[in-house]
């Protein structure tokens, strides 16, 4: 064997090894989601066994899964429509004008995203407690975009300052407001990138945890809140639990595939154009 | 930098007023918003943390105290020490591992290979589970008795240890699950970077014989650094904030051996609910921030040019 050939063999089996070790936990948790309460708590573990749908089941007869569901998934779809219907526009003014404060907004705007979740909310949480707003949807939504916000801002003004300006000048020369430069021209171009920016806003607020924990109740409860709830109870109810933890995953397997294109940029908000 | 344009429209013949206002409208309700949202609040704060006021008490009102709280913190607080020597810990160890394993698997996937397509998400995976989700995976795994990382150990030969409740095996334990979520950022990021290196320095190390190792250090290292600074800098902040997985994972125990700051800080607002004191400890924390902060921005915006 050529010292080629076994270089590409030693690769080889490195990825795969790499690719085992990620996958691998998630698998055993979607595997114990679909096994009875007797093979989940089997040892030594049991690989082959009968599927059964009755995990999934529990959570939303048992609990009130559903309504967790249904909280979060309001919480992300508002939170995302709220950042990218005030953000966009902001982040194209960023974009496209030269002001003064224009450094300093900007730095101010990264600084609100980089602040430990946990110090922003001690006075957010006496914010909503005087507002009456503690353990309701809107209060959360409220709070969530002080860190969705600044994250679309600046995505956005990325994507903005990456358009060439020439055709919202030829626009405007032929009678375009500003508006319309940006609604028609700006805004339209740079919709793939708005639409990966939203859709990490959507999963950022999907998974968020800290806030919720925070500010919700029962009512307004979201998912990572309840997910881990099952293991306060009585003993962990590992069947019931994998199958919330699976629920919870879906956005995310879904939208993977179509921000894999948009992943670094959004990872390292704007500084490294993947 | 791509040049603004100036606020005034030079060719337009609409009325000028109307555009005029376009960056106020457009700008306006998101600053407006913001503000609202995060300044007063944080100005009520900073003035609360000069105060004690324990919300759990509901005759108790605010008694200032000046700066009664952060020296207490910095000179008198067993509990605050050990949550910084926790912090640093849980910094060092995973920061370090997600850098080296990072860059090892980026490089590991930087050349064509059967299969690219598949493995990349896979590696993507960690990195977009629920953090939460991610805790209770390896809070899963971790089970002594039904675990599989102790199943696995025992397929060996080997005993394993109740990890998440023994003192001198939860904080490593904690690291050890940050690696497996984060490792993939580090990774996805120097990968962006080797993807988008120029062929000619390699073409011409290798026409002068250059060993790989050679090619390593010279060539890529220098030429990826601003990714890896990026993605070391962004690391280091997110885990100096990371909450989830420790809560989910051993709520800052056993005792308080993974009792990070972040831990610390919502132990005294949320569950003592000191609230001036808590206020005193995330400026701590937001003071430690700003200062990494300030650094992550030099160092983008020099490399933006």
């Amino acid at each position: 064997m050529t010292r080629r050939q076994r270089q590409k063999i030693i690769r080889a089996i490195l990825i795969i090894l790499v690719a085992v070790f990620f996958i691998f936990p998630i698998i055993m948790i979607f595997l114990t989601s679909i096994k009875t309460r007797v093979d989940a708590l089997a040892v030594p573990p049991v690989w082959i066994f009968k599927p059964t749908l009755e995990n999934y089941m529990g959570i939303f007869q048992l609990y009130d899964f559903s309504q967790y569901f249904l909280n979060s998934t309001i919480a992300a779809i508002a939170s995302t429509v709220v950042a990218v219907v005030l953000g966009a526009p902001a982040a194209y003014v960023l974009a496209r004008y030269n002001f003064r404060a224009k450094s300093n907004l900007a730095f101010w705007i990264l600084s609100l995203r980089m602040t430990p979740a946990i110090a922003a909310i001690i006075p957010l949480f006496i914010l909503l407690r005087t507002f009456r707003l503690l353990d309701t949807l809107e209060g959360l939504i409220l709070v969530y975009s002080t860190f969705n916000l600044p994250f679309m801002i600046w995505m956005m003004r990325g994507f903005f300052e990456d358009l060439p300006i020439e055709l919202e000048e030829s626009a405007m020369v032929d009678g375009c407001s500003r508006y319309g430069a940006f609604l028609r021209i700006a805004l339209v171009l740079a919709s793939p990138g708005l639409a990966a920016a939203a859709i990490f806003t959507f999963l950022f607020t999907w998974n968020e945890f800290l806030f919720a924990l925070i500010l919700t109740g029962t009512r307004a409860r979201t998912m990572p809140v309840a997910v881990q709830l099952f293991m306060r109870e009585t003993g962990i109810d590992w069947g019931h639990m994998c199958a919330a933890a699976v629920v919870m995953m879906i956005p995310m397997l879904v939208f993977t595939m179509f921000i894999q294109k948009y992943l670094v940029r959004g990872l390292t908000l704007g500084a490294i154009k993947g | 930098m791509v040049p603004g344009v100036r606020a005034q429209p030079t060719l337009s013949t609409l009325s000028s007023k109307f555009d005029r206002s376009a960056p106020w409208v457009l700008l306006g309700p998101a600053v407006v918003l913001l503000v609202f949202l995060t300044v007063f609040p944080f100005i009520y704060s900073l003035w609360l943390s000069f105060n004690e006021w324990n919300l759990a008490d509901r005759t108790a009102t605010w008694t200032f105290v000046g700066l009664k709280n952060y020296i207490t913190i910095l000179t008198n607080d067993p509990f605050f020490t050990s949550a910084v020597k926790a912090t640093f810990i849980f910094l060092a160890g995973a920061v370090t591992f997600e850098m080296i394993l990072g860059v090892a698997i980026a490089l590991l996937l930087s050349r064509e290979f059967r299969g690219q397509g598949l493995v990349r998400p896979i590696v993507m995976l960690p990195l977009m589970t629920t953090p939460v989700a991610v805790g209770l995976i390896w809070r899963f795994m971790y089970n002594p008795d039904r675990g599989m990382v102790n199943y696995l150990l025992s397929l060996i030969g080997i005993t394993g240890p109740d990890w998440l409740g023994r003192p001198q095996t939860a904080m490593p334990a904690v690291i050890f699950a940050d690696i497996w979520e984060w490792t993939p950022f580090v990774a996805l990021i120097v990968l962006a970077a080797l993807q988008a290196l120029p062929s000619e320095p390699y073409e011409a190390a290798l026409i002068d014989g250059a060993s790989s190792w050679q090619v390593f250090r010279y060539i890529t290292v220098p030429l990826i650094l601003p990714a890896l600074l990026v993605a070391f800098l962004i690391r280091l902040m997110d885990a100096f904030k990371t909450f989830d997985l420790i809560y989910v994972l051993t709520l800052g125990g056993p005792g308080v051996t993974t009792q990070t700051m972040s831990l610390y800080t919502y132990k005294y607002g949320f569950k003592f609910f000191k609230m001036g004191y808590a206020s005193a400890l995330a400026y701590i924390m937001v003071f430690i921030m700003i200062v990494v902060a300030n650094v992550f921005i030099f160092v983008t915006r020099r490399e933006k040019r």
